[in-house]
């Protein structure tokens, strides 16, 4: 930022101290920051840095604690999005957030107040006002897209398109800078969409600002004036793109250039078959040509971005989503009808990100949740036997220190951490469980748990599993893998034997992005 | 009532559950099997063969008489099935129609000439079954969208209240008779080459159509039926406009128990009977997705007519009546069927 | 990411502490509500008619109570997955009917060969609702179209009378344990062999795991569908049961007679048994308590000075309150 630009105009948006908590968390302590008319913006962090919750304040979705927030130059409060949209701020969702079976025009329109301009007065629609007006929006974006086009018929890019327009509308025709927020904008797009999506961001440029959030450090650096670390819920650095490397923003945000740690490594015996063997597996639009093989006792991690194609892949091998081609074996013969039950009969357990959702039952016990999947002894056949059932359901809670110490619970009455332990306690009651798949287990538990966790997924990997892990931070991946596969748009772009090789995080981030 | 997976609702993670956006991609392949099932130029299609078929059966079929009968039958499914799609388009369920109509038909006759005697209250014989038909309604979307029962729980139990409401009002004397011959003519009377009942039916597809497509409410409609979250982010009044739809389609069930009265001459508790399995049908092959956000009044107006053509027919092709309600029944069922083949999923919930 | 996890923990704490009595009160409710209500019901009635209990009253109840006591059962072992059967009265209807002619010609047999065949309707309800995953309210009321339709064209769309070896089921209603004829005495056993199976079964406790989260369920190696197909088939079966009762009481069937008006108070009994409409919640030994409260209006009615004609607005308002009052919600959901 130049001291002309600062004095000629008051900034797009300036924030003074803001705080948020929850509970005793400090998502936010004391961010302040400025972004001038026509400056694009980046903003980056880990995940937990504190990003999302200063959107969700700047979008009103949150209210901050504390601080103060001006737009262009006028203090405001924000009560819900309708404000922060109204005073000019749009956000770009990663989630798209647009009605798919109303045309471009509409949706542009949908949030904004009744008026001639917008083509909606008394409650009736002037659709060729309304058409008009949009294709005037999307003219300033330098978009073709025709208004009158169902969303639903779009391609992602040009829907993100709409986003954009819809996100400036807030505030055409009025005199002000609009701030567009583009919350990983990118992280779904394919290459040459990417491309158009950062000509627009140009574009925006010269009328309003931009704050780009991606994990994507080369886009931050090819898009952005100005770069914007948080870490840890404060804002750690403020730079001028010129000024700044990939490496050293990169250790901006983690804190410390990353080491590998000392575990112990568990190498492969070669002659022996892999537990886990995936011949180059395909699934169209997601991912291609993918080989694992994963040995028993060897954790294997797989990192990547969010559009990298890990997470389908690692449904495909728990059978909750098919493949188009390729091949899945264990113990060296190839499986057939590969659905969840045939999965996990032979030995394959799967622990989902979405653990609410996904990962158990919670308004069953906690015991219940224990023997749902693998009953042991709980079970002779068909019947179930409660006493043996809450005897192993005690076994683990001792085991894994759940507490409370309640069996009869319902799940969803525990902490995450808690939660997280009877739900790895599901899958290690599998006396022959043979591949462990883990997306994210530890996101969002405590110290305390995730060690437990951790310590679990040890243990299973002793008793002879194979692990899967889809690791939260790409520490947690060099701390845990025997191996580490990167992958980068549907496809294997590093492949890592940790006895071997001693990557660093900047080297698996590389061929991550 | 439809759950597909939901995505990740965690704001700013690495991961985002891809598979929702993807998904009209990745099933476009798998869709076309009965892609064009629900599409109109395939219904008027449809109309069209169905048409030569029973011409060609019964020379009675294709004539003039037949078709203002035809038009006829179909008015009152075509009146409900406006409150119907209505109320599908924003992905709820009105089960309440039959109970409704009971009420108000019920409460019709009695305030009109009748062979049961009484007294004859002039116009105030329309306007309170309307009322009533109008209150339940309220009562439907209040209870639904306050207290959050799922909506069809609360028009299941309506239908039930409604029916309750005719038969404490019908009693236990003799069936009720219209003694105005003007009343009981009205319906099937011909104006301008058909029947008035029509004409009215016709009025109310075109002027809800155009509210569908040029009001504020109509579009906010749509878009809540394809998602009541973003709707609500965008500071639409979801609540309000589910009632007032809900409104809307008790006081339409209403007109149709007051008009299914004059056209039986008479009514009982039982007045309603039918006319929720001709509809839903109707609505669903007409195109509009019972998921919400897709559909219309126009492709419920087709719907109505081409089941109705097919009931008539095959009554005048000789087939049974008692099989009226196994075609309706069946259709429904293809219907939903053909709709949801494409979006089958391994993780899919349907409930 | 941590803070999305923090505002998690954050309502959920709070959640804690604001559920903890109306989770108890839920508890409570779910245990003994049903008995409860049905005790105060009595007793009003008892009061109101002092003729009640001395003059058969009891027996009146028990054998009303028995069909709708069979076909709440079915409703809930769907209920208890999620979904709903419109269509299990029409199957009722139907069975009672082919029972009803085939009982002549086929003697002993025929019960056996009904109570497969509604076995069956229930598992092609099930089979559609799992397999082609459309939203079972409207798959069912399409079939309950069918099955009308199949009553009345099967009969003639007229009352079938048993010809002979009525005496074959008749027994199920003249015969009685403790003033509860046997057909009510069926519906208890069944019961009790409801309760057993999901308490102390896998395919059981499966389905109430699919009916609490069938998302986790499906990740848990719960085979969803399978258990669909099962309950459906189970809906089926106590349907024909109930079909059975109604033969046994009154050696006929009409298509529109009895059992067509089994829906509502079949659902109505569900849910005042505690069986949540969201799923994943039943006991079957409530449900008697549920059927009995159910068979119980329309004779509370009347001793409140109702006309008896009220009662089908009792049972919209019974459905709609019970509903309402024993609903879990969270604020955000959306609900359709």
């Amino acid at each position: 930022m130049t001291k002309e630009t600062a004095q000629a105009t008051a900034p797009t948006l300036r924030l003074t101290d803001i705080r948020k908590s929850f509970g005793p968390v400090h998502a936010l302590k004391s961010i302040s920051l400025e972004i001038n008319r026509g400056e694009v913006i980046g903003l980056i962090g880990e995940n937990g840095a504190g990003k999302s919750t200063l959107l969700k304040i700047l979008t009103g979705i949150y209210q901050p604690d504390a601080g103060k927030i001006e737009v262009n130059g006028k203090s405001v409060k924000f009560r819900g999005p309708r404000d922060s949209s109204a005073a000019g701020i749009g956000v770009v969702h990663q989630e798209q957030s647009l009605f798919t079976n109303l045309s471009v025009a509409e949706n542009i329109a949908i949030s904004s107040g009744t008026g001639h301009r917008t083509g909606t007065r008394f409650g009736f629609y002037n659709w060729g006002q309304l058409n008009r007006s949009a294709a005037e929006t999307l003219n300033i974006i330098g978009s073709k897209l025709n208004p009158k086009t169902r969303v639903g018929d779009l391609s992602f890019v040009d829907r993100q398109m709409v986003e954009i327009a819809r996100a400036i509308r807030v505030d055409a025709g009025k005199d002000g800078s609009p701030l567009v927020i583009l919350d990983e904008p990118t992280s779904l797009l394919e290459r040459g969409e990417t491309e158009v999506l950062e000509r627009e961001i140009r574009k925006l440029k010269a009328f309003g600002s931009v704050i780009f959030v991606s994990h994507r450090l080369d886009e931050i650096i090819r898009n952005c004036d100005r770069i914007l670390v948080m870490r840890n819920g404060e804002l750690v650095a403020d730079r001028v793109t010129s000024t700044v490397t990939e490496d050293e923003l990169f250790k901006l945000m983690v804190g410390h250039a990353s080491h590998a740690s000392k575990k112990s490594r568990t190498s492969i015996d070669s002659s022996a078959t892999p537990v886990l063997e995936v011949s180059r597996l395909s699934l169209k639009g997601k991912y291609s040509d993918i080989s694992i093989a994963a040995h028993a006792g060897r954790i294997t991690a797989i990192v990547g971005t969010s559009g990298s194609g890990r997470e389908e892949l690692s449904r495909a091998i728990f059978g909750a989503e098919k493949f188009d081609s390729g091949s899945i074996a264990l113990n060296g013969s190839k499986v057939r009808g590969w659905r969840i039950p045939k999965a996990v009969s032979k030995g394959v357990g799967y622990v989902p990100s979405e653990r609410k959702v996904e990962g158990m039952v919670g308004g069953y016990s906690a015991a219940e949740n224990i023997v749902l999947t693998h009953p042991g002894k709980a079970a002779v056949g068909p019947i179930v036997l409660p006493w043996k059932r809450n005897k192993i359901a005690q076994e683990w809670f001792t085991t894994l220190d759940v507490r409370p110490n309640d069996i009869a619970l319902e799940l969803d009455r525990f902490s995450g951490g808690n939660q997280q332990k009877v739900v790895m306690a599901k899958w290690l009651n599998d006396p022959n469980l043979r591949v462990l798949v883990l997306d994210h287990p530890l996101r969002g538990l405590d110290p305390g748990a995730a060690e437990t966790v951790n310590e679990q997924i040890k243990k299973a990997c002793d008793k002879g599993a194979a692990v899967i892990l889809l690791a939260d931070t790409l520490e947690e991946a060099l701390e845990m893998g025997d191996e580490i596969l990167v992958m980068r748009d549907g496809a294997v772009t590093g492949h890592y034997d940790m006895n071997v090789d001693n990557p660093s995080t900047l080297d698996l981030l590389e061929r991550m992005v | 009532m439809m759950t597909t997976t939901s995505s990740s609702g965690t704001a700013a993670s690495v991961t985002i559950d891809t598979g929702e956006i993807l998904t009209p991609n990745s099933s476009a392949k798998r869709r076309n099997i009965f892609a064009g099932i629900g599409e109109p130029v395939a219904l008027i299609g449809a109309l069209v063969v169905l048409i030569a078929i029973f011409s060609a059966l019964n020379p009675r079929f294709a004539t003039l008489t037949n078709l203002q009968n035809v038009l006829n039958q179909a008015s009152l499914p075509i009146i409900i099935g406006v409150g119907a799609t209505l109320v599908i388009l924003i992905g709820s369920i009105d089960l309440s129609v039959e109970g409704v109509m009971a009420a108000s038909g019920v409460a019709f006759v009695l305030m009109s000439a009748n062979s049961r005697g009484g007294q004859d209250m002039g116009i105030a014989a329309f306007i309170v079954p309307v009322v009533l038909g109008t209150v339940l309604g309220a009562l439907n979307g209040l209870i639904y969208t306050l207290l959050k029962v799922p909506s069809f729980i609360v028009t299941l139990g309506m239908w039930f209240i409604g029916f309750g409401i005719a038969t404490i009002l019908y009693g236990t004397d003799a069936y009720p008779e219209l003694t105005d011959d003007n009343l009981t003519n009205w319906a099937a009377k011909i104006n301008l080459g058909l029947p008035n009942v029509f004409w009215l039916a016709a009025a109310l597809v075109v002027v809800s159509a155009l509210v569908i497509r040029f009001t504020r409410f109509g579009r906010a409609a749509l878009a809540i039926g394809n998602n009541e979250d973003i709707a609500r982010a965008n500071g639409m009044p979801v609540r309000k406009h589910k009632v007032t739809i809900f409104i809307i389609a008790g006081a339409l069930s209403g007109v149709a128990g007051i008009l299914a009265t004059m056209q039986m001459g008479g009514t009982s508790n039982h007045i309603g009977e039918g006319y929720l399995f001709l509809t839903l049908p109707a609505v669903v092959i007409g195109g509009t997705s019972l998921a919400g956000g897709k559909g219309g009044v126009l492709r419920t107006f087709l719907g109505v007519i081409l089941l109705t053509v097919l009931n008539n027919g095959l009554v005048l092709a000789g087939v049974s009546p008692n099989y009226q309600s196994a075609l309706s029944g069946a259709i429904l069922v293809v219907a939903i069927v053909a709709a949801a083949w494409s979006q089958r999923g391994r993780l899919r919930i349907a409930k | 990411m941590s803070t999305t996890v923090a505002t998690g923990a954050v309502s959920t704490e709070k959640a804690t502490k604001d559920g903890l009595l109306q989770r108890r009160a839920t508890k409570l409710w779910q245990a003994v509500g049903p008995l409860v209500i049905f005790v105060i019901m009595f007793a009003v009635v008892a009061i109101l008619t002092p003729t009640f209990i001395g003059g058969g009253g009891v027996t009146i109840v028990a054998s009303s109570a028995a069909p709708i006591l069979l076909v709440a059962l079915g409703q809930a072992f769907v209920l208890n997955i999620g979904s709903i059967d419109l269509s299990n009265a029409a199957i009722t209807v139907l069975g009672a009917i082919l029972l009803a002619m085939t009982l002549g010609p086929l003697g002993a047999v025929a019960p056996l060969v009904v109570l497969i065949m509604v076995t069956l309707f229930g598992a092609v309800n099930g089979l559609i609702v799992a397999f082609a995953q459309v939203p079972s309210f409207a798959l069912t009321l399409g079939t309950l179209g069918i099955f009308q339709a199949a009553a009345l064209v099967v009969s003639g769309a007229t009352t079938v009378y048993v010809d002979a070896n009525l005496d074959l089921v008749a027994w199920l209603y003249t015969g009685a344990i403790a003033m509860l004829p046997m057909t009510f005495i069926l519906g208890v056993v069944v019961a009790v062999v409801a309760w057993l199976f999901l308490r102390f079964t896998r395919p059981g406790q499966g389905m109430t795991a699919v009916g609490k989260n069938e998302s986790g369920a499906i990740f848990s190696a719960v085979r969803n569908r399978g258990l669909k197909v099962v309950a459906y088939s189970l809906s089926g079966f106590m349907a024909g049961l109930a079909g059975i009762t109604i033969i046994a009481q009154a050696g006929s069937a009409s298509p529109m007679g009895l059992g067509s008006d089994l829906l509502l108070p079949g659902i109505a009994a569900a849910i005042v048994g505690g069986t949540s409409i969201s799923g994943g919640v039943m006991n079957p030994l409530n449900v008697i308590f549920g059927a009995l409260t159910v068979a119980l209006v329309p004779i509370a009615t009347t001793a409140l000075g109702f006309d008896p004609s009220t009662q089908n607005l009792v049972y919209g308002v019974v459905i709609i309150v019970v509903v309402a009052l024993t609903l879990t919600r969270s604020r955000s959901a959306t609900v359709k």
